[in-house]
């Protein structure tokens, strides 16, 4: 049972992982939002953020089945999560909308400051 | 080939895979099927669907086959597992071919011969074999596939353009040659790991064919000096005088392996010369905990039972090993395993789509000029990609169909199963080469027709049809194999009902065309 629970949790932040790597990208991004695709210290944010996640998915990987087998079900694992996040852009882009929620809200914040920025930021490359 | 270096790879991929992607797609393909070729045994062999067991009796086994096999040089025993629930006994008969039975492993029953080559004998040989034994010429090409799979994926990595940007990219509602290669560029690319490694270790696994070299230098070109420090094969000779006792018990040293092994089983016992004063038996150990495929074995003496020689890999060995392990994935491991098949049916796509890209982006430029590439290619494609698939489901179909014990013009049952596999791919070749533009749709219709029937065909021979195979643990695999028919016969019949519809989206076009004139 432990070992299912491992494997959902290892597939689940494989898929957020690249969700959110995907989601730095403008041609993805546009297929989930309307809004403009994200720059400066948003985008580092969310590639740093989808990293952890697959960092995340080894380190269960890891617990789940040690250094050998591990390792193996990771390297081949998040290829599998990667197509899904493809074939999600492809017919279901709207499933990724909670992510864009997500960092809409988390970026309210930012976004007063880059409207204040904006008109010595004219590329979006974010200073804060 | 091009002035840039971009070109010249562009140049070579392109012609490494239209002239070898035939070869990719059958070793791909029954790579991917090989990876539940146990599971296929047991749909193919119904009298091994038993229940699994760790349990086994030693009298009964040797008194089998002793019965077999008197005169044999060796009796090998694949012990049960979790995968497989019988004894598998290989040995040479009286004829002096290389042959096996299954036993079932607490009475020493022998099963009857299921009359097959099923899933361990020949679609996974087919996958590093091709069943050309002649001069090795079937491992030489499938090493040429897999040296090819390294230098395609390299090349195809440095002629993507925008191998970052089109990372999540498949767009299928743009023109055909846009989406194929976005399918082809995704697949090859977020499966690029797995695809690499596997070529990689598929020509690792055959060292001593493909790379001769090491044995000739470091060993003088003595392979049986090789084989005996790298594989740990030990053997002694004969004394030519009949055994005074019987084997020492085989439980016991098999109980001796296992303590020095840190009581994990063993997979293998082999009795040498069985009927020897000399008599000496091999155990080898399990390939089931570790990914590694270790070769680890201890011999003993047949008769006082005391070991006469241990073998543990050494470094680099144990690196080959660990290589070949990930390749062969006989070890316990049901995540891995269905992942693996996904990513080598990935790699069935990745070929499919690389040619119906070269097709698409030539079809129109050859029929004006006249040139035959396309019609040559188109034919390839089809009696190769879903032609193999109706040949592999012929088989399975052959199979169910079969009687027992029927042979016909001098074929026992087993190699008419394998015509039935060789002939029919030959008819969807000759089909795809006959019936160009019309060959994709009724090859898809006839996929989804025999893998229909296959399932049906299983239910009525058997009785274990899909609602009590799926209702008994030790029935999942044929349940598995006949969800996955059905599950390949639906993607077929989805192919082939877009294909007709895209027809018919041509078709009125030309038909104005016509009333025009």
């Amino acid at each position: 049972m432990a070992g299912w629970l491992l494997l959902a949790g290892i597939v689940t932040a494989a898929y957020l992982g690249f969700a959110l790597l995907a989601l730095t990208q403008a041609r993805p991004w546009q297929r989930v939002s309307q809004a403009a695709p994200l720059t400066g210290i948003r985008r580092l944010v969310l590639r740093t953020l989808g990293g952890l996640a697959l960092l995340l998915s080894l380190a269960l990987c890891l617990v789940r089945d040690g250094p050998s087998f591990g390792v193996l079900l990771w390297a081949t694992a998040i290829s599998i999560a990667a197509a899904a996040v493809a074939f999600t852009l492809t017919w279901r882009p709207s499933l990724l909308r909670p992510l864009v929620k997500m960092v809409a809200a988390s970026g309210d914040g930012c976004r007063a400051r880059q409207r204040h920025d904006k008109s010595d930021d004219p590329l979006g490359i974010d200073r804060a | 080939m091009g002035d840039t270096f971009r070109e010249s790879m562009g140049w070579l991929h392109t012609w490494a895979g239209v002239v070898l992607g035939a070869l990719l797609f059958a070793v791909f393909w029954t790579g991917t099927l090989s990876v539940f070729d146990k599971e296929i045994d047991r749909w193919m062999m119904p009298e091994t669907r038993l229940a699994a067991t760790d349990r086994l009796s030693w009298p009964p086994l040797l008194d089998t086959a002793r019965e077999l096999a008197p005169d044999a040089p060796f009796w090998s025993f694949f012990l049960p597992s979790e995968r497989v629930p019988v004894v598998r006994i290989f040995y040479r008969n009286s004829a002096g071919d290389f042959t096996f039975r299954d036993i079932e492993p607490r009475t020493g029953a022998l099963l009857p011969d299921a009359g097959t080559l099923a899933g361990t004998r020949f679609i996974f040989p087919f996958h590093y074999s091709l069943h050309l034994r002649w001069n090795d010429l079937g491992y030489w090409l499938v090493g040429l596939a897999g040296m090819a799979t390294l230098v395609l994926l390299v090349s195809g990595v440095v002629i993507h353009r925008k191998i970052f940007m089109d990372f999540f990219t498949f767009r299928p509602d743009r023109k055909l040659p846009r989406s194929s290669l976005d399918l082809h560029n995704l697949t090859g690319v977020l499966a690029l790991p797995f695809h690499f490694v596997m070529a990689l270790s598929g020509l690792i696994i055959f060292i001593a064919i493909y790379f001769p070299a090491v044995i000739s230098s470091a060993y003088d070109g003595d392979r049986a000096a090789f084989y005996k420090e790298a594989f740990g094969i030990y053997r002694t000779n004969t004394s030519g005088e009949p055994a005074s006792q019987s084997l020492a018990p085989l439980d016991d040293m098999v109980a001796e392996a296992s303590r020095r092994w840190n009581g994990e089983p063993p997979q293998l016992v082999r009795v040498w010369h069985p009927n020897d004063a000399e008599a000496y038996v091999e155990v080898r150990h399990s390939v089931k905990k570790s990914v590694s495929y270790k070769l680890d074995a201890v011999y003993f003496d047949g008769i006082m039972g005391a070991v006469l020689h241990e073998h543990s890999s050494g470094p680099v060995v144990s690196v080959q090993r660990f290589i070949a392990g990930l390749h062969f994935i006989q070890f316990e491991h049901w995540p891995l395993r269905w992942i693996y098949f996904v990513l080598g049916l990935s790699g069935c796509v990745m070929i499919a789509t690389g040619y119906i890209y070269w097709l698409e982006t030539r079809r129109k430029r050859h029929a004006a000029q006249g040139l035959p590439g396309v019609r040559i290619v188109e034919g390839l494609t089809v009696g190769s990609v879903s032609g193999i698939v109706i040949a592999t489901l012929a088989f399975f179909v052959a199979n169910r169909l079969l009687p027992f014990d029927t042979s016909f013009v001098g074929q026992d049952r087993a190699a008419l199963e394998v015509w039935a596999f060789y002939l029919v791919w030959l008819v969807t070749f000759a089909h795809a080469w006959a019936r160009p533009g019309r060959a994709w749709r009724e090859q898809c219709w006839t996929i989804a027709g025999l893998a229909v029937l296959a399932v049906v065909l299983n239910a009525a021979t058997t009785g274990d049809h899909l609602v009590r195979s799926l209702a008994h643990r030790h029935l999942w695999p044929v349940a598995g194999m006949d969800l996955l028919l059905l599950a390949g016969a639906a993607v077929a019949l989805l192919i082939a009902l877009r294909l007709a519809r895209r027809c018919r989206a041509v078709h009125p076009s030309q038909n104005a065309l016509k009333a025009a004139e």
